[in-house]
């Protein structure tokens, strides 16, 4: 069954009352549940637009085309309110970004705990849950540090913990490893791999590096505001076979 | 304790916008403490004439004045529960009363004439006067005592004689404070004594009343009770309380003014400040606002976050506020009380209701930024350097 399905997605931003830029140009895309996929291509090609698209941070244009279609677990995300998106992010959804964004007053225990009571969790059980899912990416002795305090390689597992606390269908990956040197950025990509294998979380990554893109079961190529090429890395499928 | 880390972020702003608050809270405190008191006054001074009748003179010096006879008259009035005879004698030989303002006067009564129902004045110093008291023995006004620097146990001059004071009042803020009590029958002579000598030598002292204060019965019409003593006693004019409480709600009304006034002006400037540091601390967490809203936080939530950093900032500028008005308040009356003058009365409620001001003030100027941050656009949130 397909976790998403999405048909003729466009967005267009208006810059200013004259200007505007077409961001996505009429998408279908398809993702099935267990999957990790990556979404490739170069800066302007309107992978990050689909990204926000599909992690509802953004309702697709309405007019201009074919009425477009965003469903998401079954249920049609193109017309709901900010309330309901907002519910459907924090209880079905978890946010990897390329900048860790963690909030910086907190502690890593209270970044995780954050997002299990925006869940609606109890404040004891999401602090509960959030040593856990701190465990499960191999910080549980770093859960009272803040952000400064921990290295980005160590931020950015902090950050997928808070994804991963909700035990979320789908967990999406703006640039994950953008900010990390190379070994870092391995670990982080391993971490991902592991938690899709294992737990069987639906991963889709927005990426430049072709390592990553390497290590997941399909890559989307974009370019234009267009979907150019969707290929299945079958190496990699293999291994994990 | 979340949200103290959120306010220590920005000791120094933080720290300003409380103390904005906390001088707008003091000002409150201390004016509502000085209003407190005023009112109370204010309220005695009301007591002092509620309810009663005066009865003077119809003309001051008409050539059939009233006389002592006329309380029995009046007494025997269906309606009247008491009356107390007083005669009025200028502190002054020459009849003035010194200064500006209400004039000092040496009133001869009975004590006990009230039957009670008179305003009760609280002693400073010393013993009221009693029916036992006779000659030149006096209680004197707190502002009488004040200017002659005397207490129970002193002596003061009046009309170049010397007076034993038996006691000294506690200020009301109206009329008995320039009153020098004195019993009856020495004010009757000292009023002799002021009339040319032909005629006082016409007139018995013991005759001699030029005011009566009348106490109707409980559930009587001091109003109607005033016309027939007008009908009953010739010559008199007898006034009942009402006119006494317009005069005295005029002071009331603005002391209470004042009181809006400052509480506005505090409103104003802590408002402002309040806003201008939510403002520029949700410009500063733009990018964790985006945060938050991307990882599920609801617009309600994000607002209550702020709302609730921006009413600790009034709760804690409106704690300090009340303390520091306290503090005013105590050194004041503590300097005040050698001198009398008591003039700040800081109530319970009065410092609940600064604290609950001043959060509430933080909350509802809280409010306007915390919507504009709510408003944000997740994904621009998150780009924001």
């Amino acid at each position: 069954m397909n976790l998403i399905e999405a048909t003729d997605l466009r967005k267009t931003y208006r810059l200013s009352r004259r200007s505007s830029i077409e961001a996505l140009l009429g998408v279908d895309v398809s993702i099935k549940a267990g999957e990790m996929v990556a979404i490739m291509g170069p800066s302007g090609s309107g992978k990050s637009t689909l990204m926000h698209l599909l992690g509802l941070l953004h309702s697709p244009d309405i007019d201009g085309g074919p009425k477009p279609t965003l469903m998401i677990d079954g249920v049609d995300a193109t017309t709901l309110s900010d309330r309901d998106r907002t519910q459907i992010r924090a209880r079905s959804m978890g946010f990897v970004f390329q900048s860790f964004n963690l909030v910086p007053t907190l502690t890593a225990a209270e970044n995780v705990a954050l997002a299990a009571e925006y869940a609606g969790t109890s404040r004891g059980a999401a602090r509960t849950a959030a040593r856990e899912a701190l465990a499960s990416v191999g910080l549980a002795d770093r859960a009272g540090h803040r952000p400064m305090e921990l290295s980005g390689g160590e931020q950015q597992r902090v950050a997928i913990a808070r994804a991963l606390v909700n035990d979320p269908k789908l967990i999406l990956g703006d640039e994950p490893t953008g900010n990390l040197d190379s070994a870092r950025a391995r670990e982080v990509l391993g971490v991902l791999r592991r938690i899709n294998r294992e737990r069987g979380h639906t991963v889709l990554l927005v990426t430049h590096d072709p390592e990553v893109g390497a290590a997941c079961d399909r890559v989307i190529r974009m370019r234009d505001g267009r979907v150019i090429a969707d290929e299945a890395m079958m190496a990699m499928t293999a291994v994990a076979a | 304790m979340r949200l103290l880390r959120e306010l220590s972020r920005r000791k120094l702003r933080t720290t300003l916008t409380i103390l904005g608050i906390t001088i707008g809270i003091w000002a409150l405190v201390v004016f509502s403490s000085l209003a407190n008191k005023i009112n109370s006054f204010i309220s005695t001074g009301g007591d002092l004439y509620a309810g009663k009748i005066i009865v003077t003179d119809g003309e001051p010096f008409g050539t059939s004045p009233i006389t002592l006879s006329a309380a029995e008259d009046i007494a025997r009035l269906d309606g009247v529960a008491a009356v107390d005879p007083q005669v009025l004698v200028p502190w002054e030989v020459d009849g003035t009363g010194g200064g500006f303002g209400i004039q000092k006067l040496v009133v001869g009564s009975v004590p006990g004439a009230d039957k009670g129902l008179g305003y009760q004045l609280e002693l400073a110093t010393g013993r009221a006067l009693t029916a036992q008291d006779t000659g030149d023995v006096v209680v004197l006004g707190s502002d009488l005592a004040r200017e002659f620097g005397v207490v129970a146990g002193g002596r003061v001059q009046i009309h170049g004689r010397a007076f034993g004071v038996i006691g000294t009042y506690l200020p009301t803020l109206a009329a008995p404070d320039t009153d020098a009590k004195v019993p009856l029958a020495t004010a009757q002579e000292m009023y002799r004594l002021l009339l040319p000598p032909l005629f006082a030598d016409a007139v018995v002292a013991a005759d001699i009343a030029n005011q009566f204060i009348v106490y109707p019965e409980a559930g009587q019409d001091a109003d109607a009770i005033a016309v027939t003593i007008e009908a009953t006693v010739a010559n008199s004019v007898a006034l009942s309380g009402a006119q006494f409480d317009e005069v005295i709600g005029g002071p009331t009304l603005i002391f209470n003014a004042i009181i809006i006034g400052v509480a506005l002006i505090s409103l104003v400037v802590g408002g402002l400040s309040v806003i201008n540091t939510m403002a520029m601390s949700v410009t500063e967490r733009t990018r964790e606002i985006g945060i938050k809203r991307a990882i599920g936080g609801s617009r309600r939530r994000i607002v209550r976050e702020l709302v609730t950093e921006a009413g600790l900032i009034g709760l804690i500028g409106g704690l300090l506020g009340v303390a520091l008005g306290a503090v005013v308040v105590v050194l004041a009356n503590d300097l005040g009380r050698s001198s009398g003058t008591v003039l700040f009365d800081l109530t319970p409620g009065t410092a609940a209701f600064a604290v609950a001001f001043g959060t509430i003030l933080g909350m509802i100027a809280g409010i306007v930024p915390a919507w504009g941050a709510a408003r944000l656009d997740p994904v621009a949130a998150l780009r924001y350097e």
